[in-house]
């Protein structure tokens, strides 16, 4: 099994397409992580000399000093009292401030877990989903499958080495890459001399390990599926209908509870340990306030997700097993 | 023991189509011999592919039993898969990986070294050029490397399935030189083709299927039955006739020759007909082909055509 687990390694670091999509999954968390710190970065000398020179141009303009003119001459017209001291009162609501030009969000931990470590964490699983599929659609496609079971006739067990090297090039993929995202988030606002909050570094790599686990899983499913159908155009077909038309579907003939099979909230339910949602489908959840339900609001946790996207797995690991043991191969 | 290679009782497949059943092999015994080249000859949609992917394992019999080496497939085939070489139907590899890098994860997922690869590609001669994405190879180069991947295992027995197919001439050429080179080395190949005469000129042995069924099988010889028809010239046919019907012979008059049916060597006309004093002026031996003999047996056959029912 070592010898077939080497082989299939080999073969799937050769692919070309497989080393695009593991770029992709480098260089897309590498922009979120640029664009994230770059956001978040603090307000520098150099930023409040621009500020500082904004205010003074925005107040100095001629617009500004007329409706600034006209304020003190008629308070009552903007709204303000005119037993107070107008032009006090009228320069406060009117000239531009100082923070108007530096204000940026402070970089944390627990906020971009909801924001960008979810975002991360789809286009890793999404990703890797693909590596999954174009790994062995490939085979298909080009017919090599049978080449191989020329030299390997144990199906179930080129199944098997095939779904071990696609599931743990997965978690190890997504892992390297949120430790790195997770890690150079911590770095940073290290340096910048941040206060975290507690737990707030080690909340941030249990996510990141269940989003690899999701990540290497999405990437053994679209492998399963694909060996199922033996198509990559055929398996991104049930993909779709899995997260968009099924869905809306259920979404359309109001199926009850059927926010508790979408996949992006099971998703956010394993990746933040747990979700809620409000089921405004049904008529007496319309009506936000103290006196909706509590019925209305859908609660889902890890272990829900894990349940569903466990369930998911099977419904295409064992039929795809199952197949490519007793169907022909082309 | 057996000392047959391939053998298959009542094989039978059958494919569920659109259609409803369609039958490709119904109850086809195929006995193959250790060593030589043996020819599987049968036109198109005879069966042959369907016949050889069921014993490598790639399709499931719907009955019968195979038996490679002696032991039962598909259950025993990763026993004696290493003994055996493939090429079925086309040359299936990974296009935009080179030759040799396909050639070596063959190499690997069998345990063979690189250096088994290296004799492989040059025993094909695709030194050069294997480098190059199999995608950039002609059809003869990419049926090169399907017989070098074969190779990689130092096979007892090689299957391979219409080998010259898209082939110009030299590439056929040499790929028929490579297989009766095999074949003299002691690898037992089973030529799976439609083309008569490559099997005529490569094989020492034959089975025809037509519609999924055997129809003859033997050595070529054998089959196409070489030397036993004479055209005799004579200045005197009728006496010639009677002499000759006298010793034995089957004689026919064909105007003014004569056609002599026997299995006897030619020295025995030639001996009679002068012990009577008639000399011959001609004595052509008439040889059937294996066109003939293969037009012959399947002309009950719709060629190509699969039983359907």
């Amino acid at each position: 099994m070592t010898r077939l687990l080497r082989v299939e390694l080999t073969r799937l670091r050769w692919r070309r397409a497989v080393l695009l999509l593991v770029a992709l999954a480098v260089l897309i968390p590498t922009v979120i992580f640029g664009a994230t710190v770059w956001n978040t970065r603090p307000v520098s000398a150099g930023d409040l000399e621009r500020a500082q020179q904004l205010v003074e141009q925005e107040t100095q303009s001629p617009g500004l000093q007329r409706e600034l003119q006209r304020c003190v001459a008629h308070p009552r017209q903007y709204g303000l009292d005119p037993s107070q001291d107008a032009r006090t009162v009228c320069e406060d609501m009117m000239l531009p401030r100082l923070e108007w030009f530096t204000q940026r969000p402070v970089l944390d931990l627990v906020s971009e877990r909801e924001n960008t470590g979810v975002a991360v964490a789809v286009v890793l699983t999404m990703l890797l989903l693909l590596i999954g599929t174009t790994f062995v659609g490939h085979d298909w496609n080009s017919g090599s499958m049978s080449n191989q079971l020329l030299f390997e006739p144990r199906r179930a067990k080129v199944w098997a080495a095939k779904a071990v090297v696609v599931l743990l090039t997965g978690v190890l993929v997504a892992g390297l890459v949120l430790i790195a995202y997770w890690t150079g988030l911590w770095w940073v606002a290290e340096r910048r001399g941040l206060e975290l909050a507690d737990g707030a570094v080690s909340d941030a790599y249990r996510q990141a390990f269940r989003a690899a686990l999701l990540a290497g899983f999405a990437g053994l499913g679209g492998y399963a599926v694909t060996m199922l159908f033996r198509s990559t155009v055929a398996t991104l077909g049930v993909l779709f209908a899995l997260a968009i038309a099924g869905p809306l579907l259920l979404t359309i003939l109001g199926f009850p509870g059927h926010l508790r099979f979408m996949p992006q909230n099971n998703f956010a339910a394993v990746l933040l340990e747990r979700t809620s949602m409000t089921d405004y489908s049904r008529p007496e959840c319309v009506e936000i306030g103290p006196t909706m339900p509590e019925s209305c609001v859908v609660r889902l946790t890890t272990r829900d997700g894990a349940g569903y996207f466990g369930g998911l797995l099977l419904l295409a690991g064992v039929p795809s097993l199952l197949s490519f043991r007793r169907r022909d191969v082309p | 023991m057996s000392d047959l290679v391939i053998e298959t009782t009542g094989l039978r497949k059958e494919f569920q189509t659109r259609r409803g059943r369609r039958l490709a092999v119904q109850g086809l015994d195929l006995a193959v011999p250790a060593g030589g080249v043996h020819g599987f000859l049968g036109p198109n949609g005879s069966g042959k592919t369907t016949t050889i992917r069921m014993l490598l394992g790639l399709a499931r019999a719907t009955a019968g039993s195979m038996r490679l080496f002696g032991q039962p497939v598909p259950a025993m085939l990763p026993s004696v898969v290493d003994r055996v070489g493939a090429v079925v139907e086309s040359p299936k590899f990974s296009p935009n990986l080179t030759g040799r890098q396909n050639l070596l994860l063959l190499a690997r997922s069998i345990g063979v070294p690189a250096t088994r690869v290296d004799a492989s590609v040059e025993t094909v001669g695709l030194t050069g050029r294997d480098g190059d994405r199999f995608k950039s190879y002609s059809l003869g180069m990419k049926q090169r490397l399907a017989i070098a991947a074969t190779l990689l295992k130092d096979p007892e027995l090689l299957i391979l399935d219409e080998p010259t197919n898209g082939l110009d001439p030299a590439g056929i050429r040499e790929i028929r030189d490579t297989i009766r080179d095999l074949g003299a080395n002691g690898v037992t190949v089973l030529l799976s083709s439609h083309i008569l005469a490559e099997v005529e000129q490569v094989c020492t042995s034959a089975t025809i299927i037509g519609n999924g069924r055997l129809l003859a099988s033997g050595r070529v010889a054998d089959l196409i039955g070489a030397g036993t028809t004479y055209r005799l010239v004579v200045p005197e046919p009728d006496a010639a006739k009677g002499v000759l019907a006298d010793a034995g012979f089957t004689v026919t008059a064909d105007g003014t020759a004569l056609t002599v049916d026997s299995k006897r060597p030619s020295t025995e006309i030639t001996r009679a007909l002068a012990g009577a004093g008639i000399w011959l002026s001609e004595l052509t031996p008439v040889r059937a082909d294996l066109e003939t003999v293969f037009l012959e047996l399947t002309a009950d056959d719709t060629l190509g055509r699969e039983g359907e029912r």
